[in-house]
């Protein structure tokens, strides 16, 4: 044991030694292969645009293979077609940051001109969207923001979003007092949190007697999960008036309960959802309102963004883009905000096809 | 001997009971017939592939394809509902064709796992990955909700008798359908007796290859009947619901006393295990247990139950070889 | 003819590669190709760390929460203002105090490894829960990014250094050590080492021990690469890392099992999923394709030693 223990210290010390001089002589070095790797890149990308003398924009999703990001792809695609560019939409399979990581990687090695970013993890994509602009390549962000980009695209404002679904739950209830509990996909994603957050802020201003009865709950981005706790919720609390449901499975769960358990006068649920997916829902009122933005016009536009910048544009507050309609620009001059949150209800929720 | 297994689910079942009584007092709402039919209700799925994984892990082996196959089988359906009219002949089509592609799937495994002698943890890792996969590529994730749904397949997943809903009806038909092969049937004495010694058992004349394809098939079966549930109780397809499952599986069958190495294991054993667990998650809310603290509760009983068991078992097994040798 | 399994393996590498280079655009380019070694390590880590548990015939499935909590640890150090050196101090100490609680469980009490990780699996994630709430950590600084971004003497990644040596190092301590031959010798038949007057509890402890120290290192590439940690890092490694160790060769039950097979299939595994990528293939592919190998390979390993035996007991009696 104590020879183990010792040789265990011993790779320690050296492994400490060792990574101590590597990271000078790597600092300095660094920046050589750098810039190697960048005249070598740029050499690469004008022979390819001279022979295509097409654009090529990557849009990078969290993850493929969900409907949110599947819509988006279609918007992307069309934005594509429409504008004479090449998109490549490509993702991880799974919402894991180190996956996504290596995607981007491998996008800079193909030399496109664009990478529009959905990070998992902003903070984690930093190392490599630096990478990216060292080679010469624009970085945006789309869906989620990340810290080093060029160009912020956002499909809604997110503190404006879970103010509006706070109110709309509130309307839902019909009532300015009552308890409410919160679902979110996963505890770990930045822009639900934001939301639940901004939503929690609109309830203690605007409406100090809604309660909410416990911690925002976590439904691992799964139907059945949402449907199992809520259920265990309206048992738990028997005097609940309304759940908020955040994250695109979350509220079509929550609904389900709500329906099974025939309680569509009583509790109240509003939540992120697509409108196909929520149509069965909304019909008799299980769901109140689904409040989401238009992913494809999301796709289109990130897409539509992704070539002026890589024509070096930038976009203007108020400024027309073709097929998706006016945008507004913040003060920072980078973060483009789509438009206003889209509610679907009963009514309109059969004229949307995603 | 029969003392000897009583004892292996009593530990589980006296856990249980402790939870029960702590959540009782906790929270009024836990001890409803309502909410125990919920809980029962929304594990059948867990509860149906449990039952196929026992058989595989008495056998020694191991199943990590099983959420996969439960979602191609569901996604298949999904793909078929909107061929289908709405009439008890959809849903008789249905019954037949879901487990059949289950059980399809589940040869596969058990032709590489016996014929080719693959270790079945690696058969089904590479299954695991080539259905999700495949499975991906095809639907792109995309979502089926009920509007295409016939009619009385909804009607059908509503059905409840006594109160009773109908889901809850096919994990016990399943349950007694195992554990009578097990117990009164040919092969199942084989799958025990194969678990307990394979050399000894191959010596005795039972066909290895063949039981080794059984279980792999049965449990393929088991998951068009758990896809079949799946669809039922979510109503919707979704090819990204299951995801992660199989741990959970194994984990509810080696918490309910299958021996992991083989060889001992029974249906209401796994039973046990698979309420342990969805009394765990049932009794989060209910017991109103911190969000960031859940997975640390979760995870500590099963590191509990799973070393206490263990200890109780070789003491068993201590207090045995001392009879035998006396 | 004589080609042991891990240099058939190992050809089975290169002729991925050779193909990939061939079809793949710009697989050779140098900029992938220094992807491609930034992007090994992290995974040929765990991998190397599941074929040792694999050769006791046990398996880690708590690897990847071991990692992130180690990644946890380096990350509150370095957000409260300590410098690398006790951060990455901290990481080991987080990664080898998880592997000790298995070890503990384990070796002493004798629970099976599936059983003791598929437990600790959720109790470590919902450790990490319960530090960060959920959120991610991040913000490291550049000198400690230099980790897993830097380049020795310019041109060498430095995460492939530190696995060369790990590879190594691993190596030696399976072949070289007497616990290394313990360890082999367990997992053929631990009845009769223990009757050998070995102490199977004490290897079995520093396997797991071990275990966490790689699953630490692997966390101090991830977190500094990404320069952030959340709940699920490196979370989808898990299970092709025991995809990887038995593509190598190990057997799943114990006993046996190279360094260099894991190598092998790490390599494969890597560059049937860059290569994919760099053809605009839908990401599902890359999943059927390494399922599809792994149960190829398999196949094809049964079919030549049955072919072997044949030709022996051919020869034997002639």
């Amino acid at each position: 044991m104590k020879r183990f223990t010792l040789s265990l210290l011993l790779i320690i010390v050296i492994l400490g030694i060792l990574a101590g001089c590597v990271s000078e002589d790597g600092g300095s070095s660094n920046e050589d292969s750098g810039s190697d790797g960048n005249s070598d890149n740029e050499g690469e990308a004008s022979s390819e645009t001279s022979s295509d003398e097409e654009l090529s924009i990557a849009v990078v999703p969290k993850l493929v293979g969900i409907p949110y990001f599947n819509a988006s792809e279609t918007g992307a695609e069309k934005a594509g077609e429409e504008l004479g560019v090449n998109v490549q939409y490509t993702g991880p399979t799974e919402a894991d940051a180190s996956q996504q990581v290596q995607k981007i990687e491998n996008l800079i090695s193909q030399g496109v001109d664009t990478i529009a970013v959905a990070p998992n993890d902003p903070a984690s994509v930093d190392p490599v969207l630096k990478k990216a602009k060292d080679q010469g390549i624009h970085v945006m962000d789309w869906d989620t923001p990340a810290n080093e980009v060029d160009l912020s695209v956002k499909q809604v404002d997110d503190e404006e979003f879970g103010r509006h679904m706070a109110k709309k739950l509130v309307e839902a209830m019909g009532t300015e007092e009552g308890n409410i509990a919160i679902l979110t996909g996963g505890l770990a994603a930045a822009n639900l949190n934001a939301w639940i957050d901004a939503a929690k802020a609109e309830l203690d201003e605007n409406y100090p007697d809604v309660e909410i009865v416990t911690e925002k709950i976590p439904t691992d981005e799964k139907q059945q999960v949402a449907y199992q706790k809520t259920l265990d919720l309206i048992k738990s609390y028997p005097d609940l008036d309304g759940v908020l449901a955040v994250s695109t499975p979350a509220p079509l769960g929550a609904a389900q309960a709500v329906q099974e358990e025939g309680l569509q006068e009583e509790v109240s649920v509003v939540g992120s959802a697509l409108p196909t997916d929520s149509q069965p829902y909304l019909e008799d009122g299980s769901l109140d309102t689904a409040v989401l933005w238009n992913p494809e016009d999301l796709g289109y536009l990130t897409v539509a963004l992704g070539k002026m910048l890589a024509e070096g544009k930038m976009p203007e507050d108020g400024q027309e883009i073709e097929g998706i309609g006016q945008i507004s620009v913040k003060d920072d001059g980078k973060t483009v905000i789509m438009g206003p949150p889209q509610d679907y209800t009963k009514e309109n929720a059969g004229d949307f096809d995603f | 001997m029969k003392s000897l297994l009583r004892q292996k689910e009593f530990s589980i079942f006296a856990i249980i009971v402790v939870i029960s009584i702590i959540l009782s007092i906790v929270s009024p709402a836990f001890l409803t017939i309502g909410n125990l039919l919920d809980v029962v209700e929304g594990n059948v799925v867990m509860g149906i592939l449990a039952i196929g994984m026992t058989l595989i892990i008495i056998t020694s082996d191991i199943d990590v394809s099983v959420a996969a196959i439960t979602t191609a089988v569901a996604v298949s359906v999904g793909a078929l509902f909107s061929y289908l009219p709405d009439s008890w002949i959809s849903l008789a089509i249905i019954f037949l064709i879901a487990p059949v592609i289950g059980l399809l799937i589940g040869s596969v495994n058990g032709l590489l796992v016996s014929k080719i002698q693959i270790p079945a943890i690696v058969v089904t890792l590479g299954t695991l990955n080539i259905i999700n996969g495949l499975v991906l590529y095809f639907t792109n994730g995309r979502y089926l909700n009920s509007t295409n749904f016939p009619k009385s397949f909804l009607s059908f997943s509503n059905v409840e008798i006594f109160g009773i809903p109908i889901l809850i009806f096919i994990l016990v038909f399943v349950a007694i359908l195992t554990w009578y092969i097990l117990k009164h049937t040919f092969i199942g004495r084989s799958v025990m007796a194969i678990g307990g010694n394979q050399q000894s058992s191959i010596r005795v004349g039972i066909n290895y290859q063949k039981v080794k394809l059984f279980v792999f098939a049965y449990m393929g079966f088991l998951c068009g009947i758990a896809a079949i549930a799946q669809t039922a109780y979510t109503k919707a397809v979704d090819p990204n619901g299951l995801l992660g499952l199989e741990l959970t599986v194994i984990a509810a069958v080696v918490l309910g006393g299958t021996n992991i190495h083989g060889g001992r294991g029974t249906i209401h054993g796994t039973l046990l295990g698979v309420l342990l667990l969805a009394l765990i998650q049932n009794g989060m809310i209910l017991a109103r247990i911190d969000t960031f603290w859940q997975n640390v509760v979760t995870g500590a009983i099963i590191v509990f139950a799973v070393s206490y068991d263990h200890i109780s078992y070789k003491r068993q097994q201590e207090k045995l070889a001392k009879i035998e040798v006396a | 003819m004589k080609l042991s399994k891990e240099n058939i393996l190992g050809l089975i590498a290169l002729g991925t590669f050779l193909l990939m280079s061939l079809i793949a655009p710009g697989f050779l380019g140098s900029n992938n190709l220094t992807n491609f070694l930034f992007q090994l390590p992290e995974f040929g880590l765990l991998a190397l760390a599941m074929m040792v548990v694999i050769l006791t015939g046990g398996i880690d499935l708590s690897i990847t929460y071991v990692a992130a909590l180690s990644g946890v640890g380096a990350a509150l150090m370095l957000t409260s203002g300590f410098s690398i050196i006790p951060a990455i101090l901290v990481a080991i100490l987080f990664g080898v105090a998880c592997g000790a609680f298995n070890g503990f469980v384990i070796s002493k009490i004798g629970v099976p490894a599936i059983l003791v990780t598929l437990g600790t699996m959720v109790l470590f994630e919902g450790v990490i829960l319960a530090i960060t709430k959920g959120n991610s950590i991040s913000g490291f600084g550049d000198t400690y990014s230099l980790i897993g971004n830097g380049y020795y003497m310019g041109i060498i990644p430095l995460p492939i250094l530190i696995f060369i040596f790990f590879i190594v190092l691993t190596a030696i301590l399976l072949n070289k050590t007497s616990w290394g031959r313990s360890v082999y010798m367990f997992g053929n038949n631990d009845v009769a080492t223990h009757f050998s007057g070995i102490k199977n509890s004490r290897v079995l402890m520093k396997v797991y021990l071990y275990v966490g120290l790689l699953a630490a290192i692997s966390a101090i590439i991830m977190t500094s690469r990404y320069n952030s940690v959340k709940v699920d890092l490196g979370s989808a490694y898990l299970l092709q890392s025991v995809a990887a160790a038995v593509l190598g060769g190990a057997n799943i039950h114990g006993g046996y099992g190279k360094v260099m097979g894991t190598v092998y299939a790490v390599i494969i595994f890597q560059t049937i999923s860059n290569g994919l990528n760099l053809l605009g293939a839908h990401s599902a592919i890359a999943d059927v394709f390494i399922g599809g190998v792994l149960i190829l390979v398999l196949t094809f390993n049964f079919f030549s030693d049955k072919f072997k035996r044949k030709k022996e007991t051919q020869a034997s009696t002639a």
